[in-house]
């Protein structure tokens, strides 16, 4: 049982991982709190279903398509919502941020209407995996941690050894030295939305297949629980955003498991952590050290 | 008195009053103290639940039950504000949220707010023996609006208020120049949220049922929209975004325009305070109706600040 829930834990973690990575980029090079990054997320999962649906791809490419949409959301969303604001108030800025969301939420819902739809089949066969006597794993599960291995590895290799990559580093370092050394900014924060964006969809697709079921508000809590795994990592640490997630996974399958009749529902706990750590720990686990935040 | 007036514009024009309030109650938050909260409808909903279960359950008076709520709102609600004491900004914003939906989740939960199923027949509060409906809890929700309106204006033109909108401007000064921002902060969270406490009670007592839905993050958005939109720390900015948002919505159901389908006008309406909240930050800052010195507009200042902290937010 209890082998069973961490690894339950463990698949979940790797989502939040792959929404929360964006965030923490973004956070890192812009010091903005992406308010719509759970509506991307929603928007990857739509395409991917549009991909299959109607363009008849398969389940792989339907992924990559869904990656590209979204990046192109992420990127939309940062001309209009974002760029236009910097350098004023963040408060503003997170205003806009959560228009941008309520708009893109409810004008999916015009679109789709807002009840839940079940992911069109994919062509690739829901097995179980019996690991032991008692623990089970699915193969979607499998994939989940597999995306998130791979996704990581590809943002490791694209930081270190790219020049776009270290690039994004200065920016989130100092923007203003980085520009001042001919790194153009406005293209970092374009491509860390994209990476970021592409990240939260792959996510959002994983999920949609996971549980089977699409629907337009189905951004809005793993956004703000990405909040909770930046916070808990610490801000603009990518090895913090990882294990954030993955303790943020393990806690909420645990309770999931073994904690029944509480007053609050599982999804409230990353909440409860998120104003337990801001209060106690504001730079997070792995964050550099800040008196307030 | 009761047939005075169609019970359909009444409702409308009650609601309205109580978005108001709750208008009102945010606008001393975030307009004049400068805290954003993103979790208005949580103090709400405490409002609405703590009158309701006081009348229901323990089937107090629901003039007792009522006054209670404000009271047990402004305590709550002290205690939401203390995150702010650590919490700056845009991370107070998302704290807010965070309280917010925790309360929602409670709410939803929990036995004593009747879990999923919430609380039904919830009665309403009389008067010399006859319970006050339509006109009267028009006339009674228009009272409570007008004190309300009252004591905001006292509160904000007296020392109370200059201390906010220092804080507002800058926490440093202001606590260099002996105003204890612990306090204030505190208090503007508990006033703040009593007026909500307040319109929550109002709306439980109207509509004779709640639920957790009735609280969620839609709530505080619309508000903070609607707010926004009218202008931070302007009364008149606030009566003025709390009308057009509302009342435009309305219209549609009341005049029956084949433009929109019914069906979604609900989400149209989402949409459209989306669009507004993006246009405003972009354009306005400060809103139609604020008033000078709201630091959102400051881009210079802030600029200038940025220097010193190694160039954060530049470029």
């Amino acid at each position: 049982m209890l082998a069973q829930q961490i690894l339950n834990g463990v698949a979940l973690g790797f989502i939040y991982i792959l929404v929360s990575v964006g965030l923490t980029m973004v956070y890192g090079v812009l010091k903005l709190l992406h308010f719509a990054h759970g509506v991307i997320y929603m928007v990857g999962a739509f395409a991917a279903m549009i991909a299959i649906t109607y363009l008849h791809l398969p389940f792989a490419l339907a992924i990559l398509f869904a990656m590209a949409a979204a990046a192109l959301a992420g990127v939309a969303v940062e001309r209009i919502a974002y760029r236009p604001l910097r350098g004023a108030h963040p408060i503003a800025t997170l205003i806009s941020g959560v228009g941008v969301a309520i708009f893109l939420e409810n004008l999916f819902q015009v679109i789709f209407t807002s009840d839940t739809q079940a992911f069109p089949e994919t062509g690739v066969e829901v097995s179980v995996i019996q690991l032991t006597e008692s623990v089970t794993f699915t193969n979607v599960k499998l994939f989940i941690i597999l995306a998130g291995l791979i996704g990581l590895g590809l943002l490791y290799a694209f930081l270190k050894c790219t020049r776009m990559g270290i690039a994004i580093q200065a920016a989130a370092q100092d923007m203003r030295a980085a520009s001042l050394m001919g790194v153009n900014v406005n293209r970092v924060v374009s491509v860390t939305f994209m990476i970021g964006s592409a990240l939260a969809a792959a996510a959002g697709v994983l999920v949609a297949w996971n549980f089977n079921a699409l629907f337009p508000t189905m951004g809005a809590i793993p956004g703000l629980k990405a909040f909770c795994v930046v916070v808990l990592g610490g801000l603009g640490s990518i090895p913090g955003t990882i294990a954030g997630g993955l303790i943020l996974g393990i806690v909420e399958s645990l309770s999931d498991g073994f904690m029944t009749g509480m007053v609050v529902d599982k999804d409230a706990i990353a909440f409860v952590i998120l104003i337990l750590i801001l209060l106690v720990r504001p730079s997070g686990l792995f964050g550099k050290h800040v008196e307030k935040v | 008195m009761d047939d005075l007036f169609n019970p359909y514009y009444v409702d409308i024009v009650v609601f309205w009053m109580i978005y108001l309030l709750l208008g009102l109650g945010l606008n001393l938050i975030t307009g004049y103290a400068g805290q954003v909260s993103l979790g208005h409808a949580a103090f709400y909903g405490i409002g609405a639940y703590t009158s309701v279960i006081l009348s229901v359950k323990y089937g107090w008076n629901a003039w007792l039950s009522m006054a209670a709520a404000v009271v047990v709102t402004f305590l709550i609600s002290a205690l939401f504000g203390l995150p702010s004491l650590r919490v700056r900004e845009d991370f107070l914003a998302i704290t807010t949220l965070g309280l917010g939906l925790i309360a929602q989740s409670f709410f939803k939960n929990a036995d004593i707010t009747g879990g999923a199923y919430g609380i039904d027949s919830i009665p309403a509060p009389s008067l010399f023996g006859t319970p006050l409906k339509n006109t009267g809890y028009l006339l009674l929700v228009t009272v409570v609006l007008i004190v309300a309106v009252v004591i905001m204006k006292k509160m904000t033109g007296s020392r109370i208020g200059r201390a906010w909108m220092t804080i507002r401007e800058d926490e440093t000064v202001a606590q260099s120049m002996g105003i204890n921002t612990t306090y204030y902060k505190v208090l503007v969270f508990a006033i703040g949220g009593a007026y909500a406490g307040a319109a929550g009670a109002l709306f439980a007592h109207k509509v004779s049922f709640i639920s957790g839905e009735s609280f969620g993050f839609t709530v505080s958005a619309t508000v903070l929209s609607m707010v926004v939109l009218g202008g931070l720390s302007s009364i008149f900015g606030t009566f003025f975004g709390v009308t057009l948002l509302y009342m435009l919505p309305e219209m549609f159901r009341l005049f029956e325009f084949e433009l929109v389908d019914p069906k979604y006008l609900d989400t149209y309406k989402m949409m459209l305070y989306g669009i507004l909240m993006v246009l405003i930050m972009r354009y306005r800052p400060k809103g139609l109706f604020g008033k000078n010195g709201t630091k959102l507009v400051n881009i210079r200042r802030s600029a200038v600040k940025t220097l010193d902290k190694g160039g954060d937010r530049v470029a």
